[in-house]
């Protein structure tokens, strides 16, 4: 069996992971389950695995200098849903995972380096254009979420890396919409989800994105298709909804039940887009509180 | 070289010397004998084995013990004899909220934790406080009642 280790600070961390090359957990909402073998035995994932739960340099959520919102890699989905500083999407997304042990427990650094195209974090990150802090014993380097998710439970992680943090950049948009369609209310993981933001200045469209879990390997955002919409007129927006959902509906890739993936996405799309096009008052589309 | 984590259950100091993925709740069925933290599905999706770590509701079959270094963890066995236990037990006996008992153990930790922060919730916060503890006997419903009866008997004990 692999050792399994416990550093103290992030330091000793970065020199395990160079040197025995063990695999981080902060949570263990995934590893211990992944892993897990009978009743009173321990999980045994056969890889060297360090329980980074402690690491007080990894905990937290704060505000930068230029706006942007830096949350720590050991911040759980239960502290991103109750700050008042995390963007209304990214909080969203954390107060519809699991249930409430559970929020208590995962946290978002495992929840993107878990990479699964059905975790709640890493959409509405990807929609936000957020980036991840990456550290090396040697230094760190910054990437785009998007760039850092290669696929399903697939990421460009080094192997003497470790995720340290995530930033998201600050934005302002007129319209926002969230959905996550699960089997129940709580405790219940994706079966698709869609992230939208619509910005309008002046009777022009200056940003429009959209986002959507679960609906291929990755998060699938389509700059293409979203261009369509950019530094449009929104009394043309009506007219570029057909074209619009063509394309997103191309960019989508979903593997298991397509059909009903695909409708439901466009039926989304189309009740955020129809919102905007009839002139809805600004702020959360299809929810009565913000 | 094999580190020592040190936390605190139910008031009492443990010192743990092993494997830091062992589960938290096989240390704390098996070697402490707190066999009131039940094990359902042990993949933290049913909250028979729900404990307060830290003042915050947890599934313990996915704690990894290394995670608890100074952690203060309340098992059912912790609260029971307390002011607030005796208040939640005697609710949940006389709302009739137990049928077979498997999940209530979880279900009064997850009870507490709400009340602990809420001590007035209505019947959607106490619905929420409880959509990680399942119960295949009751149909939920004396559970909720019982939670509020708890509230409602409790008053200033949950402020």
């Amino acid at each position: 069996m692999a050792v399994n280790y416990v550093p103290e600070t992030l330091e000793e961390a970065l020199l395990l992971r160079k040197a025995e090359k063990a695999v981080p957990l902060a949570g263990g909402t995934d590893i211990m389950v992944q892993h897990r073998r009978a009743q009173g035995t321990a999980p045994n994932p056969g890889f060297p695995v360090m329980v980074i739960s402690g690491l007080k340099e990894l905990k937290g959520i704060r505000k930068l200098e230029d706006g942007s919102v830096e949350i720590m890699a050991l911040a759980t989905a239960a502290e991103i849903a109750s700050s008042d500083i995390v963007p209304w999407h990214v909080r969203k997304a954390a107060s519809g995972m699991g249930a409430i042990a559970l929020r208590n427990t995962a946290t978002i650094g495992g929840n993107i380096g878990n990479a699964s195209p059905k975790g709640d974090l890493p959409q509405p990150l990807i929609l936000l254009d957020a980036e991840v802090v990456l550290a090396s014993f040697d230094g760190e380097r910054r990437m785009l979420l998007d760039d850092f998710i290669l696929g399903s439970k697939k990421t460009a992680l080094a192997d003497d890396e470790i995720i340290k943090s995530v930033i998201i950049p600050p934005h302002d948009f007129t319209y926002m919409f969230y959905r996550k369609i699960g089997m129940r209310k709580a405790n219940a993981i994706s079966k698709l989800s869609l992230s939208a933001a619509c910005s309008v200045k002046d009777g022009i469209i200056s940003d429009f994105r959209a986002s959507s879990g679960a609906a291929g390997p990755k998060v699938i955002r389509s700059r293409e298709a979203e261009s369509m919409i950019i530094r449009r007129p929104v009394d043309e927006l009506a007219d570029i909804v057909p074209d619009f959902l063509d394309a997103w509906d191309h960019a989508i890739s979903p593997h298991a039940m397509p059909k009903y993936r695909r409708h439901t996405t466009a039926r989304m799309l189309t009740y955020f887009l129809e919102a905007i096009v009839n002139g809805a008052e600004p702020g959360v589309i299809g929810e009565e509180e913000k | 070289m094999l580190r020592k984590i040190v936390f605190s259950v139910n008031g009492s100091r443990v010192v743990f010397a092993g494997n830091p993925l062992t589960r938290l709740i096989d240390v704390l069925r098996d070697e402490l004998k707190l066999t009131g933290v039940k094990e359902g599905c042990g993949e933290g999706e049913c909250g028979a084995c729900s404990i307060i770590k830290d003042g915050k509701l947890v599934t313990s079959c996915i704690i990894p013990v290394g995670a608890c270094e100074g952690s203060e963890i309340y098992t059912i066995e912790g609260i029971r004899d307390t002011e607030k236990g005796k208040c939640l037990v005697d609710a949940f006996r006389d709302g009739g909220a137990v049928q077979c008992g498997f999940c209530i153990p979880g279900m009064v930790m997850a009870a507490y934790a709400l009340l602990s922060a809420n001590p007035n919730p209505d019947e959607n916060a106490i619905r929420m406080a409880i959509s990680g503890n399942i119960c295949r006997c009751t149909g939920y419903d004396l559970i909720v009642d019982s939670i509020r009866l708890a509230a409602e008997r409790g008053g200033d004990l949950w402020q």
